[in-house]
């Protein structure tokens, strides 16, 4: 265990009291630090947004705190087994997929969370950039170590699917569509992307990090221009902001529950899950697979969590990569 | 026998015209064969008598480069496989650069392509340092679950 930073511990003391407030000697006992230093630290707080009044006599009250993803914060009365068991929240990350992934490499430990404020070059597919400004979205990496072989740990993108859309049902009583496999549509428009990463040998997985964006208070004008899809936030679409830190937590539940389903009862129930929050099964498609068109209706998914398209020949094909549109 | 007597058995006989040598007594039996370009030793020891370690490692290695020359070609060259189904992608992103060339030397643990699932994406590393050969499937290409992405020659 990490000693916990200074900043996290005067949190953890306001969140411990009943009335509030902190004595400035409390704080410097609990720290081993000089009344001085107690100071400067409630200076950086209210710099980072936190209100904390200063009442002779009877110490430090904490008024209001910005809505930010602290671990503590995150993880106090969580219920979790496994996801979230660590996490790491950070100011700025290039991707958060790119840390989970490295901490993999260094061998941490299953359910670790990564979570940026803002991240200089959201990872999107093939290279392509998830605009990710600080202070209004979520940006998540889980990293898990599924004991599974390599070619089982695909369906995993289903998981993380069904978890945003019951996070976003849960947070702001809308309901989400998928499309497959894994954007996440409000009224047509994408408000969360997905992309998972796997480290493996031929037949074992080293980890799979899932690479979870959720636009929540993004506002109209923070989307770039030259979006290939339209695209939404919560706040949009609902009319009000909606607490990061409520939502982050919600997620993580519904990603901790569905991955212990997964582990006990393996992909059925979770693709069963996934047919039924996929407005598409029975309808007319069109399949971009790298410049080969398919066209045909959707069945719904393979065993292996394939797109089935029946073509106009009566044909049914296997997609497994590809985006996917109604005709 | 003991070794140091074998090996002057086989120099003994290698100085003559003799292409074939068979000795046999209570504890063992011997038999040496030449041909043109190698020699062939086989030994032989009764159940009840330890064999003689020595021996057999000396004899094993002559008869094996015999038999094993064809079979080193074979092994010159090893494949990657792909472990899942997908789509095979030799750059990280259209405009990027390709992980590896034709020729290229990579060292263990270098990722070498992406194959892609259901937007899970799978960076295929070497497991040794290898050479590139050849590489088997084109850009963006369907891959089946095992099937060989790059011929390689490990180093």
């Amino acid at each position: 265990m990490k000693t916990p930073a200074p900043r996290e511990t005067i949190l953890s003391l306001f969140s411990q009291t009943p009335d509030g407030f902190v004595s400035g000697e409390r704080i410097s006992n609990e720290l081993g630090v000089s009344r001085t230093a107690v100071w400067k630290h409630i200076r950086n707080l209210r710099q980072a947004g936190y209100q904390i009044e200063a009442i002779p006599s009877r110490g430090y009250q904490l008024q209001q705190s910005p809505d930010v993803l602290m671990p503590e914060a995150i993880q106090s009365g969580l219920e979790c087994q496994l996801v979230g068991s660590r996490i790491l929240s950070l100011d700025e990350a290039d991707s958060t997929n790119l840390q989970a992934c490295r901490l993999g490499d260094e061998g941490a430990d299953d359910g670790l969370v990564v979570i940026a404020d803002r991240q200089s070059s959201g990872k999107g597919r093939l290279g392509r950039q998830w605009e990710s400004p600080g202070g209004v979205n979520l940006y998540a990496s889980i990293l898990l170590r599924p004991p599974v072989l390599p070619f089982e740990a695909p369906k995993l993108t289903f998981l993380s699917a069904v978890a945003v859309c019951r996070a976003i049902k849960n947070c702001t009583g809308l309901q989400p569509t998928v499309k497959w496999p894994n954007d996440i549509l409000l009224n047509g428009a994408k408000v969360a992307g997905l992309l998972n990463e796997m480290s493996s040998e031929t037949d074992q997985v080293h980890y799979v990090v899932l690479g979870i964006g959720v636009n929540l208070n993004m506002r109209l004008e923070q989307f770039p221009d030259e979006l290939r899809y339209p695209a939404t936030s919560l706040a949009i679409a609902t009319g009000k902001a909606v607490s990061r830190l409520a939502f982050t937590r919600s997620l993580l539940q519904e990603l901790d529950a569905l991955y212990q389903i997964y582990l006990e009862q393996g992909s059925v129930p979770i693709f069963a899950a996934w047919t039924e929050l996929c407005g598409l099964t029975g309808k007319e498609v069109q399949v971009d697979c790298n410049n080969l068109l398919i066209e045909g209706t959707m069945v719904g998914l393979g065993d292996d969590g394939a797109l089935l398209v029946r073509t106009s020949a009566g044909k049914i094909e296997s997609i497994y990569a590809g985006d996917v549109r109604p005709v | 026998m003991e070794i140091k007597n074998l090996r002057a058995l086989v120099k003994m006989i290698t100085e003559t015209d003799i292409t074939e040598f068979e000795m046999e007594n209570a504890e063992e039996k011997i038999l040496i064969k030449r041909g043109p370009d190698k020699e062939y030793v086989q030994f032989a020891a009764p159940v009840a008598t330890a064999a003689p370690a020595p021996v057999a490692g000396l004899a094993a290695p002559v008869a094996a480069s015999a038999d094993a020359e064809p079979a080193v070609v074979d092994d010159k060259y090893e494949t990657i496989n792909s472990p899942i189904v997908g789509s095979f992608y030799r750059k990280p992103s259209p405009e990027a650069d390709t992980f590896a060339d034709v020729g290229a030397i990579v060292e263990a643990g270098q990722t070498v392509c992406l194959v892609e699932a259901m937007k899970l994406f799978n960076e295929i590393e070497a497991e040794f340092k290898c050479k590139i050969i050849e590489i088997l499937k084109q850009d963006a290409a369907p891959v089946e679950f095992g099937e060989p992405l790059f011929k390689v020659e490990r180093l």
